[in-house]
């Protein structure tokens, strides 16, 4: 059923893909039509989503702007010219240089590979640590990172913001930090910032991870004469290597897709995508901006979703099935 | 090689104590086995000695050197688990040669040991295979292999046999004796099924609730059992243990239900009589029973009724009561095949009846001068002196 392939796809990077069993058994009628109302009512949730990621692809290879889904438009790929060339409009009124585009994408992958690699190097051994080690507090340490999740970071940037301001001025004023030095230094603390609100969450994850690992494979190590941190090099992190992927995919994306931070601590003159598509969008920006162009910007940035979706399929496949740990 | 000793080595787990004052000693280059039944503390106890635990109390000796602060990668054991543990990421051959890529050792060597241990398992065809591509058997060689190439001082095996069916079993246990006899290493073998400490061991120690039982041979141990425990335990079925009353005529004298008298000989007669014992528990082995219609002459005789015969193909095994209704197994030759409700006379030997103090559960043989050896006997049961034993 077409449906059926389309719900697989949308709920795919949500969860396995099932191999199909030979034979297929026959469901009850009763589960059968309960499963079809299901998967009606997720499809028309999914309606609006669906449409709007085909205008928005649409629109950018599309000659004209397009406002309904249904309208005659021809293809052209200068909308994508006008994007790397950093001319953001035809009539040339917004004119920026190549450069700017790829600066552009440079900080975006910044922040996530920034973020990606801050969460995984704290959160892996935090995991470890949480899994394997008993020592004082850890259960309400435990439970404190769940607490610090719940917290939403919009909440949380005012005092992030605070604490910015102030070590900001100390090191332009203070130290008299030149403006290179300045910007690294926003970079970094967008990368702490941010990586600092998925920590939480990717601790658990990995925890997780660390946990289906039984106890005797790591003590085999130990015996057969391998140090504790050879026993983690050697034995715990190949066998967490599907935790690790999905930890890292899902931190650089949570970096890669950040706008709020990046809006408020990188200077405008650094824009990510996030920020450079918000930008177009708000503050009557949208007045003028030419859309298919923004379209492609916005493709660009869908680009490691797509990626995700297409990788996390088999990970997450492997995850399940263990591949990597019989327990 | 290295001889073991643990001396008073305790175990605790939070509240719950898992090793109770264990005292033994594992002889340089032989095959010790610690048999008991299913969380006696048997896993326990190897982990200890590869020093995965740290003893809570007590000290553990390799050659007379106290290990017991040395961790695991500084104590050069083999030790195959439980569930093999082997690496899952890991080939056969990288499995076997991680002991000695964490040594350090080059290239050459490594693939000469591992070929050479993989050989002698019958493991060389696998070696390029994944762990998840064995069957158990297989699985159970590569974890012998990668405890074995590393040439350890002491070779600990938890239950090794346990996953395998009956017959890969039998051959592997041949296999495994004759490896240890080649090799010479000091072998402790975990296991809580007796036919394999008896037929594999030089040494048993059977273990019970983490405390050690006896120490024996497996002659020893299936012949004088030390304590009830190991007597309702050792054996295919286990001995029978019958309660019985003592008599003073003015010799002692142990009655059985269904007209049994034994009137023990010297030294054993003084031994009842200086313990004061109003009952004892006499435990004789179902294959030491001889079944017949009438009671036998130097016997002691028990009428019986017949209860349940089961047939096992080499012999019958029948299970009996005695008229005070406590069960008797005994085992037959296939041809006697009693009806249920048959009377019967069990017979057994004198001297193949042991006598057990019903209250400290020690054979009576085993008790040395008489009241000196029962210095806590008068503060009530085994469980309670147990108790008091563990506050100390
Ligand atoms: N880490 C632990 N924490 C608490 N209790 C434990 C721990 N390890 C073992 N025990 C307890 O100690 C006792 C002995 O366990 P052990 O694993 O040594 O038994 P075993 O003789 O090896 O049993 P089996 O034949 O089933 O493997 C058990 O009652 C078990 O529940
Ligand atoms: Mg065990």
């Amino acid at each position: 059923m077409q449906g059926e392939g389309l719900l697989a796809g949308l709920l795919g990077s949500l969860k396995p893909r099932r191999r199909r069993r030979q034979p297929t058994e026959e469901l009850p009628l009763a589960s059968r039509a309960v499963s079809y109302t299901v998967i009606a009512a997720l499809l028309a949730a999914s309606l609006p989503i669906i449409l709007s990621y085909t205008l928005l692809v649409e629109l950018s290879f599309s000659a004209s702007f397009i406002a309904t889904p249904f309208e005659k438009t021809s293809f052209t790929l200068e909308n994508w010219r006008l994007f790397f060339q950093g001319r953001l409009a035809p009539t040339a009124a917004q004119i920026y240089t190549p450069s700017y585009i790829r600066r552009m994408i440079l900080d975006t992958l910044i922040v996530a590979l920034g973020v990606m690699g801050v969460v995984v190097a704290s959160a892996t051994p935090a995991a470890y640590a949480f899994s394997r080690m008993n020592f004082r507090g850890r259960g309400a340490l435990m439970r404190f990172l769940i607490l610090l999740h719940a917290f939403p970071g919009v909440a949380l940037i005012i005092g992030v913001y605070a604490i910015y301001v102030y070590t900001y001025r100390r090191l332009a004023l203070g130290l008299h930090a030149g403006e290179a030095a300045l910007l690294a230094y926003a970079f970094l603390y967008v990368i702490v910032a941010r990586a600092s609100l998925e920590i939480p969450m990717s601790t658990w994850l990995m925890k997780g991870f660390f946990d289906r690992i039984p106890w005797e494979v790591e003590w085999a190590a130990l015996v057969d004469g391998a140090s504790r941190l050879r026993v983690f090099t050697r034995i715990m992190l190949p066998l967490v290597k599907p935790g690790l992927a999905a930890l890292s995919i899902f931190s650089f994306m949570a970096g890669w897709e950040e706008l709020i931070y990046v809006v408020v601590f990188l200077p405008s003159k650094a824009p990510t995508l996030a920020s450079y598509i918000h930008s177009q969008l708000s503050g009557g920006a949208i007045e003028t901006a030419y859309l298919p162009v923004v379209a492609a910007a916005a493709v660009v940035y869908l680009i490691p979703t797509i990626l995700f979706f297409v990788f996390t399929q088999s990970l997450l496949v492997e995850a399940a099935e263990g591949a990597g740990v019989k327990a | 090689m290295v001889e073991v000793e643990l001396r008073g080595v305790w175990k605790r787990f939070g509240d719950f104590v898992a090793v109770k004052n264990v005292n033994l000693r594992f002889p340089d280059g032989k095959f010790s086995s610690i048999l008991g039944p299913s969380g006696s503390g048997k896993t326990t106890l190897l982990y200890l000695i590869a020093g995965i635990y740290k003893p809570s109390r007590g000290e553990i000796l390799f050659d007379g050197e106290d290990v017991s602060r040395l961790p695991p990668n500084k104590r050069n054991v083999g030790l195959v688990f439980q569930n093999y543990a082997l690496y899952p990421h890991m080939t056969v051959f990288e499995n076997i040669a991680f002991p000695l890529t964490i040594k350090g050792l080059p290239r050459g060597e490594i693939e000469e040991r591992v070929h050479s241990v993989a050989r002698m398992l019958h493991i060389d065809e696998l070696l390029d295979r994944y762990p998840h591509q064995l069957s158990g058997g297989q699985q159970q060689r590569v974890a012998l292999a990668r405890a074995l190439v590393k040439e350890p001082a002491v070779l600990l095996l938890d239950e090794p046999l346990s996953n395998l069916d009956a017959l890969v079993r039998l051959e592997i246990r041949g296999e495994l004796k004759r490896l240890q006899r080649r090799l010479g290493i000091t072998t402790i073998y975990v296991t809580h099924d007796q036919s394999e400490a008896l037929a594999m061991a030089d040494l048993i120690a059977v273990i019970h609730r983490g405390e050690i039982q006896q120490v024996g041979s497996p002659e020893d141990v299936y012949r004088r059992p030390r304590n009830l425990f190991v007597a309702g335990f050792i054996g295919m079925p286990p001995a029978n243990l019958v309660k019985a009353a003592v008599t003073r005529t003015p010799t002692p004298c142990v009655v059985i239900a269904g007209g049994g008298e034994y009137c023990p000989g010297e030294p054993l007669a003084s031994k009842l009589e200086a313990l004061g014992l109003e009952a004892v528990v006499a435990a004789f082995r179902p294959e030491d029973v001889v079944l017949g219609e009438h009671p036998m002459e130097d016997y002691v005789s028990m009428e019986a009724e017949v209860y349940v015969v089961e047939t096992l193909g080499r012999e019958n095994l029948v299970t009996l009561r005695l008229p005070d209704g406590q069960a008797v197994k005994a085992i037959t030759s296939p041809l006697l095949n009693p009806r249920p409700g048959d009377k019967m006379y069990v017979n057994v030997e004198p001297s193949k009846i042991l006598l057990y103090d019903p209250d400290t559960e020690l054979n009576i043989e085993a008790i040395e001068a008489a009241p000196a050896a029962r210095p806590v006997s008068l503060a009530g049961s085994p469980e309670r002196r147990r108790a008091a034993q563990e506050e100390d």
